[in-house]
C-alpha cells in the first residue's frame, strides 16, 4: 500500500521539477516537456506487448490461466498506453513540425504495434469458452511476436523508400542536459511503475470475476 | 510403419481416470469422475443427458483436454499420450460428420490413406462388409439415411483395427437390423478388445459387463 | 503392440488429395475467389486506367488486389470443415500438423491459381511495363509463402471463434503488413531495373519465420 503513495509523490514531484527544474532543449523549445511523457507511454507499450506475449508463451507451455490473465490484461493496459503515445507523439508532431501524422518511423511502429493489439482483443472477443479463447489469443500472440521486429524495424524503413517525405523529422541525437536526463528516467519508472500497478488491479478484477461467476 | 490389415490381439489394456473433471462456458459438462478399467471387455458409461458421457469419451480419444484431471490409457504397459490416442482409439459419435462430397468409400479411402494403413483398399472393404455398408460404398454421404451414416460411422471406427473402441450412442438411427450387427460387432471386439459404450439405452448397456455411472446433473445447472 | 505410424509426407498427401478433390466438387470456393479477384481488379482498372508511367501506384495496387483476395478466400479451407462439422473427423486421422501442412499446400495452389489468372489481367488491363521476370517471379513466389502460411494458422484460428471474414482480415493484416510493404517495395524496384536482392531477402527470412513459429504452434489448435 506504501509503495502506492510512494509511487504517487515520486510522479508529482518529476511532473513537477520537469516544470520548474530541467531547462529545454533548444531544438524542441516548450515542447521539451513532451519528453517525459511521450517516450515512457511509448516505452510502457512496448513493455506491455513483451509482457503478454511472454504470458501468452507460458500460458502454452503450463495451461494456467494465471498466465492467461496476465496476458489479456497487459493486451488492455498496453493498448491504452499506446493510445496515449500515439495521441501524444501526434500533438507533439503538430507542434514541432505542423503536421499530426507523417508516418515517419517511429509513428508507423506505433501504429503497428496498436493493430496488433486491437486484433488480439478483437480475437478475444470473439471466444466465449475461457480455455479457448485463452488458447487462440495465445497462439496469435505467439505469431504475431515473429511480426513485431519485422513491423518495428524493417517496415517503416522500406516506407521511406517508397515514399521520400519533403517534411524532414529531426529526431536525432538531443544532447539532453544531465537535468533533463534525470527527470526522463525518473518519469520512466514512475511510468512502468504505473503500468505494474495497473496491471495487478486488473488482474486481480478478473481474478475476483471469476470466482464470483465460475466458468 | 504401417500397420499390417490383420486383427490386432490387444494384449492388456488399461484406461483410468484421475480427478477428471470438465467445465466449459459456464457450464459443468462433466462432474469429478474416477475409474479403474482393463479390457479386453465391454464397459457401459451410463448417466442422465447431460451428465458428460459424450464429454467423458471425447476426453478419452484425444479430442478434449479435461479442465481438471486426467485419463490414463496404458497399452501393454506402455502410455499413450493424448495426442497419440487417435491411432489405438475408434471413436464413433454424433458429432462425427463425413464430407458430404464425396461416397461412402471415398471418405474411409481417405482414412486409411491419412493414417498410413497398409492395403488401404482391403481395410476399407472390410470395414464396410462389417457393418453392412458394402452395397452404398459408392454413394455420396449425403445421398444416406441417418442409420446408414451411422454405420458408417462404426465402419470408421473400426477401419483401423484399434485396440480401444469408444461408441457414443452406437445403436442410435439403427434398426433392427443394424443393431443385431451392432451386437455382434461389439461381441466379437470384446473378445480381444476393450469396448466402451456409452448409452442411455438398456438394450445396449446388457452388453457390458461393466459401468461406470455418471451422476452429473446436466447441462446449465452449475451449482 | 506394434504402434501405427502414418509417414508424414504421405498424410499430408492424403490430406492435400482431399482439400484438392473435394474443392473440384464443389468449386464454390475458388469461384468466389476468382470472381472476387476479378471484380476488385476491374474496379481499379475502370477507376483509374492505364498507369505505364506510374510503376510505383502499380505495384501497391498489385499487391493490394492480390492481399485483399487472399484475406476475401483463405480462411475458406478451415471454414468449409468448421461448416461441414468434418474436424473431428480429420482430427481422429490425422495430427494438427498433418492437417495444417495439408491445407498450407492447398492454400499456396489456390492463391497459385488465383494469381495466375489475375497478375497477367493486371499487367495488361493497367498498361503496365515489361516486366523482369526472374525478379517479379521470386517476389510473388516468396510473397504468396508467407501469405498463404500466415493465413493458414490464423484461418485455423479463426474458425474456432464466432468472428468469420471480418475478423480473419483484422487479425490477418498486421502479420501481413511486412510482406506487403517488402513486395510493393520489391515490384516497383524491379520496374526500375534496380536489384530487388533486399526485398527478397526480407520476404524470405520473413516467410521462414512464420513458417517456423507455426510449426510450434500447430499442436496447440485444437483441444475442444
Amino acid at each position: 500500500m506504501l509503495w502506492r503513495w510512494l509511487l504517487f509523490a515520486w510522479i508529482v514531484l518529476f511532473i513537477v521539477l520537469a516544470f520548474v527544474w530541467a531547462p529545454l532543449v533548444p531544438v524542441l523549445g516548450p515542447t521539451t516537456r513532451v519528453l517525459y511523457f511521450h517516450i515512457p507511454a511509448a516505452w510502457v507499450t512496448v513493455l506491455a506487448l513483451g509482457w503478454s506475449m511472454l504470458h501468452s508463451v507460458l500460458y502454452l507451455r503450463t495451461r494456467k490461466i494465471g498466465h492467461d490473465d496476465h496476458a489479456a490484461a497487459a493486451a488492455e493496459i498496453g493498448l491504452l498506453f499506446c493510445i496515449t503515445a500515439a495521441v501524444s507523439g501526434a500533438l507533439w508532431a503538430k507542434a514541432m513540425w505542423g503536421a499530426y501524422w507523417n508516418w515517419d518511423p517511429r509513428e508507423t511502429s506505433i501504429f503497428f504495434i496498436m493493430l496488433i493489439y486491437a486484433a488480439y482483443l478483437a480475437l478475444r472477443a470473439a471466444v466465449d469458452d475461457e480455455q479457448r479463447r485463452a488458447r487462440l489469443s495465445a497462439i496469435y500472440s505467439a505469431i504475431a511476436f515473429v511480426a513485431v521486429p519485422f513491423l518495428m524495424f524493417v517496415v517503416p524503413r522500406i516506407y521511406f523508400t517508397l515514399h521520400p517525405d519533403p517534411i524532414i523529422n529531426v529526431r536525432g541525437k538531443v544532447d539532453m542536459d544531465p537535468r533533463i536526463r534525470w527527470v526522463f528516467l525518473a518519469m520512466l519508472i514512475g511510468m512502468t511503475g504505473v503500468y505494474f500497478w495497473v496491471q495487478q488491479l486488473r488482474v486481480r478484477v478478473v481474478r475476483l470475476e471469476r470466482r464470483l461467476h465460475p466458468n | 510403419m504401417t500397420v499390417p490389415a490383420t486383427a490386432i490381439a490387444a494384449g492388456h489394456v488399461t484406461l483410468t481416470a484421475k480427478g477428471l473433471q470438465h467445465r466449459y462456458a459456464g457450464h459443468r459438462g462433466l462432474d469429478p469422475v474416477e475409474f479403474d478399467l482393463d479390457g479386453p471387455g465391454v464397459v457401459a458409461v451410463v448417466g442422465a443427458n447431460g451428465s458428460g458421457k459424450s464429454t467423458l469419451l471425447r476426453i478419452v480419444a484425444g479430442l478434449l483436454r479435461p479442465s481438471h484431471g486426467a485419463t490414463t490409457l496404458t497399452l501393454d504397459g506402455r502410455e499413450v499420450p493424448p495426442p497419440d490416442r487417435r491411432h489405438h482409439i475408434g471413436y464413433a459419435a454424433p458429432e462425427l460428420q463425413f464430407y458430404v462430397e464425396f461416397s461412402v468409400a471415398e471418405n474411409l479411402r481417405f482414412a486409411a490413406e491419412a493414417r498410413g494403413l497398409a492395403g488401404p483398399d482391403a481395410a476399407v472393404a472390410l470395414a464396410l462388409a462389417r457393418v453392412g455398408l458394402d452395397s452404398r460404398a459408392g454413394d455420396r454421404v449425403d445421398a444416406l439415411s441417418s442409420g446408414m451414416k451411422q454405420r458408417l460411422r462404426i465402419a470408421s471406427a473400426l477401419l483401423h483395427r484399434p485396440p480401444v473402441l469408444l461408441l457414443d450412442e452406437a445403436g442410435s438411427h439403427l434398426d433392427e437390423e443394424g443393431r443385431l450387427s451392432l451386437e455382434s460387432i461389439v461381441a466379437e471386439e470384446a473378445r480381444t478388445h476393450l469396448v466402451v459404450l456409452a448409452t442411455n439405452e438398456p438394450r445396449e448397456w446388457s452388453l457390458a459387463a461393466r459401468r461406470v455411472e455418471l451422476s452429473g446433473r446436466g447441462l446449465g445447472h452449475p451449482a | 503392440m506394434p504402434h501405427e505410424g502414418s509417414s508424414f509426407p504421405a498424410a499430408v498427401w492424403a490430406i492435400l488429395r482431399k482439400e484438392c478433390r473435394s474443392e473440384w466438387r464443389t468449386r464454390y470456393g475458388l469461384n468466389a475467389a476468382l470472381l472476387f479477384a476479378v471484380t476488385s481488379l476491374t474496379g481499379v482498372s475502370f477507376a483509374i486506367g492505364r498507369l505505364s508511367d506510374r510503376s510505383d501506384v502499380l505495384a501497391a495496387l498489385l499487391w493490394v488486389v492480390l492481399l485483399f483476395a487472399s484475406l476475401a478466400s483463405l480462411s475458406h479451407a478451415f471454414v468449409r470443415e468448421v461448416e461441414g462439422h468434418t474436424l473431428t473427423f480429420l482430427r481422429l486421422v490425422a495430427s494438427p500438423t498433418q492437417i495444417a501442412i495439408g491445407k498450407l499446400v492447398f492454400n499456396l495452389l489456390f492463391l497459385g491459381v488465383i494469381e495466375l489468372v489475375t497478375v497477367p489481367l493486371f499487367l495488361v488491363l493497367m498498361g503496365a511495363p515489361p516486366v523482369h521476370w526472374g525478379e517479379f517471379l521470386a517476389l510473388m513466389t516468396l510473397g504468396s509463402v508467407a501469405l498463404a502460411t500466415s493465413s493458414t494458422l490464423v484461418g485455423a484460428v479463426i474458425s474456432q471463434t464466432r468472428g468469420r471474414g471480418a475478423l480473419f482480415a483484422g487479425v490477418s493484416f498486421p502479420l501481413l503488413l511486412p510482406v506487403l510493404a517488402a513486395a510493393v517495395s520489391g515490384t516497383k524496384s524491379q520496374w526500375a531495373g534496380n536489384p530487388v536482392s533486399a526485398e527478397i531477402r526480407l520476404l524470405a527470412a520473413y516467410a521462414v519465420a512464420l513458417f517456423a513459429a507455426s510449426l510450434l504452434l500447430y499442436d496447440h489448435l485444437w483441444e475442444d
